[in-house]
């Protein structure tokens, strides 16, 4: 909000330092200043005022008294002088509240014989220096007491209100679409959400937000009505939002308003109407003041004051500050009373009053101090240790980490085929994000897309969050992708491995891999997706995404991904590795080729040999899967090396070449596979 | 036995080790004198036939002098075979300015990074880390922290909402009532996480970030105590030390709240373009744990009797952080993911 240095200038008899010193006080002490820009003679200030403070703050009194605190000068309050006529205004005008919650006090000054014209030179500039249009000199007298008392307040042509002799003003909800032409020549559809000022036929303005057109003030208009309410401040927030229109006076309403703050606003506008359009202010208030404010007092204890703030402060030195502000205080048995002023609706527990108190004695005065805690070492967040394992692993594998987007589009919850478990935005930003993700692949292919216009291959990888309607909503998901633009099936083995280094890296054995049964068959290519399994549980999918999946997405390439639930991983994760003794006797290999049909599993094939080898096998490597034209039709060959090793003794050559001969003559059972020899 | 002249075979012997100009050579010496057929080694097989007295006179003295010569021979081919390899390496060569393979590294994320950074520096301080939901329910994100409903300040929040009818957290303080719910004070913890707010990106700002959130709890936890606390981070995190200054502000969840500046690591006070001439830099929001928040935990507030907890909370945005750490000047780089930005990390 803008402020003009002379006008709050205008509150001291003496001189303020600078706009720029002043500023710095505000910013250490209340607000932040976004702007200090001269204008004329005039400097005006941008104040930040912050939320709580627009009670006593949106005006150029409480920015002066607010200034006169923080820098212990002397404030001097300017009385509205005011000569009323005998005629009383209750005689002319009479009003009612439907709901007192709405509108706690009504208060209306009438004034008969005003002549309209422009306003004088002096009062227009400075509506101009506050970013107000001066209208003419009942309008701006009316805008000039709101930015002097933080008032808001309207006139009505008291002619141009409906009825004869005593004029009826209702303060009531709109009816489902009645409609108002307000002072901006625009039409608002109001309904039961906005509060309304009305006469017996029309409604003559939208409470606390903008004036009707039906009782604007024109050159002809002889006697106002001038209106200063106190209304509800949510009531003003909805209706504001609900007709799309915020204005200086909505603002305020919706801060909150000190209820001794009407008539304040009321006799500062009159006496300058009196003073620059003539006319007689007819005596009293037409007013209905149906909800007091109760006065407030707290008790703060000097040593939670201490306590909270870490320095110590002298009694006396906070009544002072308390009392620059507008409270009143008396200190008794280490305890401040103190009675809160009405403009400060903020004010209200004892951590409030230290606040007021810490803020002006200074923050920059209290000296850093480290906490006297027990020394205990902190919990360990089992969580996020595994999440490092995992990335760390990842990274010495060669992958980047990426961060996406929580959302996806309307397209890809097509183009995936997501089911109806998946959780949909109110409020989206656009189409492009409407949906939470219920899987990290769509993105991660987005990212190999973008990256594929500048890299030949591609190893990325993300821990994050997915979603889903239903009792566990969110769970964590590690899922990684490996594009080679001219890769080949072995970009799919490729992939197991890192899987299995990563399951290895987290202690975790027994995993194997099935045919794919699960989400993975969405994205992938039928024969080449697996479930990775940990004993009996899926725990993902392994797989080469489709190539419809590639083409929605403009992939193009060998792209596999892998996608785990990384809840279940940390659940069957082992941090600590246990050892295994290495056998003190010497091992033994021997290759072995195995020509099979084109079809056979590798694991059928090792199912076997370990079968037969037992517990002598110590390992099994397939070191070369072969198709070729020097093979038969329809075959390929595995090659695998077979390690023999015993744990209690060296085994003779002898023996192993006995067990090698079982294995193939096992092998060999199968009419269809054939051990090369 | 033919008399041999020991002392003269040696002499010879010692001449032509000196004189052997290679391995070869050398063996070829080795085998004349020392191998199975070699001269000295027929002087000691021919010693049987002596009598006692000059066998041992002479079988001595052909050991020694056969000792010796082997020590010869060592030193010998120890000589040519250093002599060999330096010849040999002159030959070779390497440009040491052609460049080296690269090894296929792969990158953390620099929030990855910054979180980490974070999360250290706090656990060395006793704080513990703690993760939350990032669907929460209005209670959480606002009524709980003292933010109630119809409120104009939960316009300060741009949230997004499901329609499931829950939202997404809009900050990371949610977990301040979540945990002190379940744990009783004292309390230190610090929440990194990933956060929303319904609001259109560019430069500075994103529909997506991370906050962090901190938390402490105690009998007599003050804001001298934060200061201390977030001085030793930001100079920890920066790597230099920096003052922290604390002015006014306005969160509904603190009481008395404060923005909290940091000196400018640029000019460290002194005021430059990137601080905007003041020296300061506008890091984050703080205060003391508002009395509301504490009794939705269920905790005792100490302002209402005079007796229970207190304590200091604050929020910041980790992108923010990372972006002054690495000067990176674009938010919306850490949701591009391009490679190009990310092994720069």
């Amino acid at each position: 909000m803008v402020f003009s240095y002379d006008w709050i200038q205008s509150f001291f008899k003496s001189k303020l330092p600078s706009p720029q010193k002043m500023a710095e006080d505000f910013v250490m002490h209340s607000f932040e200043v976004d702007e200090i820009e001269k204008r004329g003679s005039d400097w005006i200030l941008d104040i930040d005022v912050l939320p709580n403070r627009g009670p006593d703050c949106f005006s150029h009194y409480g920015i002066a008294r607010e200034y006169a605190a923080i820098s212990g000068r002397k404030i001097s309050k300017k009385e509205a002088k005011l000569s009323e006529t005998g005629k009383k205004a209750g005689s002319l005008v009479s009003i009612s509240i439907e709901d007192k919650n709405d509108c706690p006090r009504y208060s209306a000054r009438v004034i008969e014989g005003v002549k309209v014209g422009p306003s004088p030179k002096w009062l227009q500039q400075r509506l101009e220096a506050c970013g107000l249009r001066p209208i003419n000199n009942i309008v701006d007298a009316t805008n000039y007491a709101m930015l002097e008392t933080g008032q808001p307040l309207h006139a009505f042509d008291f002619d141009k209100l409906k009825g004869k002799g005593k004029k009826e003003i209702t303060v009531r909800r709109a009816k489902q679409g009645e409609k108002i032409l307000a002072l901006d020549d625009e039409e608002y559809v109001l309904n039961k959400n906005v509060l309304v000022i009305a006469g017996p036929e029309e409604i003559l303005a939208v409470a606390g937000i903008k004036g009707g057109k039906s009782s604007e003030i024109d050159g002809r208009t002889k006697t106002i009505v001038i209106e200063a309410a106190n209304f509800n401040p949510t009531v003003i927030n909805k209706g504001s939002k609900e007709i799309g229109l915020k204005t200086d006076a909505s603002v305020r309403f919706e801060h909150g308003l000190d209820l001794k703050m009407a008539e304040i606003g009321l006799d500062n506008a009159a006496s300058l109407i009196a003073d620059t359009a003539g006319g007689e202010v007819l005596s009293g208030r037409a007013e209905l003041f149906l909800q007091k404010a109760f006065p407030k007092t707290i008790r703060l204890d000097l040593s939670y004051l201490k306590s909270l703030l870490g320095v110590e402060i002298k009694s006396k030195e906070a009544e002072k500050i308390l009392s620059n502000l507008g409270f009143k205080t008396s200190f008794s048995k280490g305890a401040l009373t103190v009675a809160v002023p009405s403009f400060r609706l903020d004010v209200s527990l004892p951590e409030d009053v230290i606040e007021e108190i810490g803020r002006v004695h200074g923050y920059e005065k209290i000296a850093p101090v480290f906490p006297e805690t027990a020394m205990i070492p902190p919990q360990k967040n089992e969580d996020a240790i595994w999440e490092d394992v995992c990335k760390d692993l990842l990274k010495s594998l060669g992958f980047f980490e990426v961060y996406n987007y929580s959302f996806i589009s309307e397209k890809d919850l097509k183009n995936f085929r997501f089911n109806s478990g998946v959780l949909e935005l109110k409020n989206p930003l656009s189409q492009e994000f409407k949906y939470m993700r219920p899987s990290l692949i769509p993105r991660l292919l987005d990212n190999v897309r973008e990256n594929s216009k500048y890299f030949g291959e591609i190893n990325i990888f993300e821990l994050g969050k997915i979603y889903s309607k239903g009792k566990v909503s969110e769970k964590r998901c590690l899922a990684a992708m490996l594009f080679q633009k001219s890769g080949k099936d072995e970009q799919f083995y490729k992939a197991k491995g890192v899987v299995d280094w990563l399951l290895g890296g987290m202690g975790i054995s027994e995993v194997w891999y099935r045919e794919c049964r699960s989400f993975g068959r969405l994205f992938c290519h039928p024969k080449k997706c697996a479930d990775i399994m940990v004993s009996n549980e899926a725990v993902g999918f392994l797989g080469e995404i489709s190539s419809s999946l590639q083409e929605a997405k403009g992939v193009s390439g060998k792209t596999v991904a892998f996608e785990m639930d990384f809840e279940k991983l940390q659940n069957i994760s082992t941090q600590e590795a246990v050892y295994q003794p290495v056998s003190k006797y010497p091992a033994a290999t021997r290759d072995l080729a195995v020509l099979v049909p084109f079809g056979t599993k590798v694991e059928s094939v090792l199912n076997r040999i370990n079968a037969v080898g037992g517990p002598l096998i110590r390992d099994i490597d397939l070191f070369d899967i072969y198709e070729g034209k020097e093979l038969p039709e329809g075959k390929k060959s595995l090659a695998f090396r077979v390690i023999y090793q015993a744990s209690d003794r060296t085994l003779s050559s002898e023996e192993i070449d006995s067990l090698q001969e079982n294995i193939i003559r096992d092998l060999e059972k199968d009419p269809e596979w054939q051990v090369r020899k | 036995m033919a008399k041999v002249d020991l002392e003269l075979l040696k002499k010879e012997a010692e001449k032509e080790i000196k004189g052997a100009g290679d391995m070869a050579m050398l063996n070829e010496v080795f085998k004349k004198y020392l191998g199975k057929k070699g001269e000295l080694t027929f002087v000691l097989k021919s010693l049987q036939s002596l009598s006692k007295e000059e066998k041992s006179r002479i079988g001595r003295r052909a050991n020694e002098i056969r000792n010796s010569l082997k020590t010869e021979f060592d030193e010998k081919a120890g000589l040519l075979k250093e002599e060999s390899r330096k010849k040999a390496e002159q030959k070779e060569w390497l440009d040491i300015t052609a460049p080296g393979r690269k090894p296929a590294s792969g990158h953390l994320h620099p929030l990855t990074r910054a979180i980490r950074k974070t999360n250290d520096i706090f656990q060395k301080m006793g704080f513990q880390i703690v993760l939350g939901p990032e669907i929460e329910t209005e209670w959480y994100n606002f009524d709980a922290l003292n933010i109630p409903c119809n409120h104009p300040a939960r316009d300060l929040w741009d949230t997004f909402y499901l329609k499931s009818g829950s939202l997404l957290r809009t900050h990371t303080s949610p977990m301040q009532v979540r945990f002190m719910e379940k744990n009783d004070p004292p309390i230190r913890i610090v929440v990194p996480g990933r956060i929303f707010r319904h609001e259109a990106t560019d430069a500075s700002h994103e529909m997506t970030f991370y906050q962090v959130e901190g938390l402490m709890i105690g009998k007599e936890v003050s804001a001298a105590n934060f200061k201390a606390v977030i001085q030793e981070f930001f100079s920890g995190f920066f790597e230099k030390p920096v003052k922290v200054r604390m002015r006014p502000g306005f969160f509904p969840f603190v009481e008395p709240g404060f923005e909290v500046d940091m000196s400018c690591l640029v000019c460290s006070g002194k005021g430059c373009p990137v601080c905007s001439k003041t020296g300061w830099i506008e890091m984050m929001g703080a205060g003391m744990v508002h009395p509301n928040v504490l009794k939705a935990a269920r905790l005792l507030p100490r302002g209402e009797k005079g007796a229970g907890w207190q304590g200091f909370a604050f929020g910041m945005g980790l992108d923010r952080l990372a972006m002054m750490k690495y000067k990176i000047d674009d938010i919306r780089l850490f949701y591009a993911n391009d490679m190009r930005f990310l092994s720069q990390f």
